[in-house]
């Protein structure tokens, strides 16, 4: 019974986001924006003289298509709470736990589908620039790199999602997260060890193993374990206060 | 209204406005912490025996470094002083926009902007005069007065101006890209985005070099003496391309706000 309900909510949810233009603005945005970034960079490593392995221009272009991940998730939650809509919602689905997993369940869904537009547009537009530029063929097919990729995005965007869901706006959530990932993890890893353990320096072992003390899965353990707890903290206020 | 109401009636919206003062904290305390890390790692090689290099252990400098920073904050100040015209009422009071009534109050909309222009000036202004001497000073609280400050007073003068017309001239080209688009969500992330190391300015340099006149590129040697990517204009010469798209921008931002519906 539960399941079903959920299974509603759920949908439900989809189709405010399907129906939301910014945020099918940011999905095919950030597919569009990732295969000019892809062909740059592509070209930059064919001047060099560089085999441009889709795996290696994928991990530079990660950082570029975050920032679309990221305004994707935080926006499911911070739109509610523009104008009025939250208390219609809340009419309509009054347990609020269900709700909020329902939310969940659908920007996980859109996550996944804007994390593999925007990386199946690397991957295409590395091929077509290569190829154009007569490119010295990569010799590496690894897929294990662009799916990591692709696992890092929607990490990322759940991360904002928690975020927004914890401080109720737009402008805050999306200001704190990018300059979480894009300012403070960067400046940070410049100057202690201990950055890795931060969110989004975890994750990135998913698509660029390089830290000596996590693996792919134990950073990814992480991430999650930051998602659960401004995600856990979020969602006991979210059920407990007025909306 | 005169010039001078409406300008006091922005800086009173502006100072009421929650998020203002957010950007600022998050300068002043966001600045003051990189500052003492940086201050802390320098204090750490002083005690172990390290010799001077390079001004390394110059108050002044570790502050400096720490300023770049600042320039989110004057990127969400140019945008909330727009942008929260344009954020809709709860639908319980009617779901409207507080433009309608600012441009009710004030219907010359080129003054109008003018004032926001100047307010996010003077926010700004004022947060660079509290944030820099204050970073210096924690610098030189954790670093100590052993080793002799290696800048001097005019040069740290001019560094410091340099860094203030910087966060001025972005917090004008977010404010007028928020009057275009209506929205904050563009401005806040290209802008927080071509501030930080993912810069799809930067990007582009490796494409054209015409990139190195986009204007976070071009005015990016106001920093004097912080390393960058080589190649671009000086200081000088950016910053003059940076203040000609600073004011284009704003010029054609005045426009379109004059012409279409708020």
């Amino acid at each position: 019974m539960t399941g079903k309900r959920l299974a509603h909510i759920a949908v439900a949810e989809l189709g405010k986001l399907r129906t939301l233009p910014v945020a099918v603005m940011t999905t095919v945005g950030t597919a569009v924006i990732g295969a000019l970034v892809a062909a740059a960079l592509t070209a930059q490593l064919v001047d060099h003289g560089l085999p441009a392995s889709a795996a290696a221009v994928t991990a530079q272009a990660v950082p570029f298509l975050q920032i679309g991940l990221i305004l994707l998730g935080v926006l499911p939650m911070s739109h509610e709470h523009d104008g009025g809509q939250l208390r219609t919602t809340l009419t309509a689905v009054p347990r609020r736990g269900l709700l909020l997993a329902g939310k969940s369940i659908a920007t996980l869904l859109c996550l996944a589908l804007a994390a593999s537009a925007a990386v199946g547009g690397v991957v295409a537009a590395t091929a077509l620039t290569g190829r154009l530029l007569d490119a010295p063929p990569a010799e590496d097919v690894a897929g294990q790199p662009v799916v990591g990729a692709a696992g890092y995005l929607v990490v990322v965007g759940l991360l904002a999602h928690a975020v927004a869901l914890l401080v109720r706006s737009l402008i805050p959530a999306l200001v704190g997260t990018l300059s979480l990932v894009l300012i403070v993890s960067p400046l940070l890893a410049g100057l202690t060890r201990h950055a890795r353990w931060l969110p989004d320096r975890a994750a990135r072992e998913l698509y660029d193993p390089t830290d000596a003390v996590l693996t792919a899965a134990t950073g990814t353990l992480v991430m999650l374990a930051w998602i659960a707890l401004v995600g856990g903290i979020a969602a006991v206020l979210f059920v407990r206060r007025d909306p | 209204m005169s010039f001078w109401n409406t300008f006091t009636a922005e800086l009173r919206k502006a100072g009421t406005l929650p998020a203002s003062w957010v950007a600022v904290a998050v300068t002043l305390f966001g600045s003051a912490g990189v500052t003492v890390l940086n201050a802390v790692a320098a204090r750490t090689a002083l005690d172990s025996g390290a010799q001077e290099s390079q001004g390394f252990f110059s108050a002044f400098e570790t502050a400096y470094a720490a300023v770049p920073l600042g320039t989110v904050g004057a990127v969400v100040l140019g945008v909330v002083v727009m942008s929260s015209e344009y954020a809709a009422n709860s639908t319980d009071a009617g779901g409207g926009r507080q433009v309608t009534a600012t441009l009710a109050a004030s219907p010359r909309r080129a003054v109008l902007l003018a004032a926001k222009a100047l307010t996010v000036v003077l926010f700004v202004g004022l947060t660079a005069a509290a944030t820099i001497p204050a970073c210096i000073g924690v610098a030189r609280l954790v670093i100590g007065s052993g080793p002799p400050e290696t800048v001097g007073l005019d040069d740290a003068l001019v560094r410091s101006v340099g860094a203030t017309l910087y966060w001025a001239l972005t917090g004008l080209i977010a404010l007028a890209i928020t009057t275009l688009a209506r929205s904050g969500i563009i401005p806040l992330v290209v802008l927080i985005a071509n501030s930080s190391v993912v810069s799809f300015s930067l990007l582009l340099t490796h494409v054209t070099p015409l990139a190195h006149w986009l204007p976070d590129l071009a005015g990016r040697r106001l920093f004097v003496g912080l390393p960058t990517v080589d190649g671009g204009l000086d200081a000088g010469p950016g910053a003059l391309v940076m203040g000609a798209w600073t004011f284009a921008l704003l010029a054609v931002a005045g426009i379109v706000f004059s012409r279409r519906d708020a």
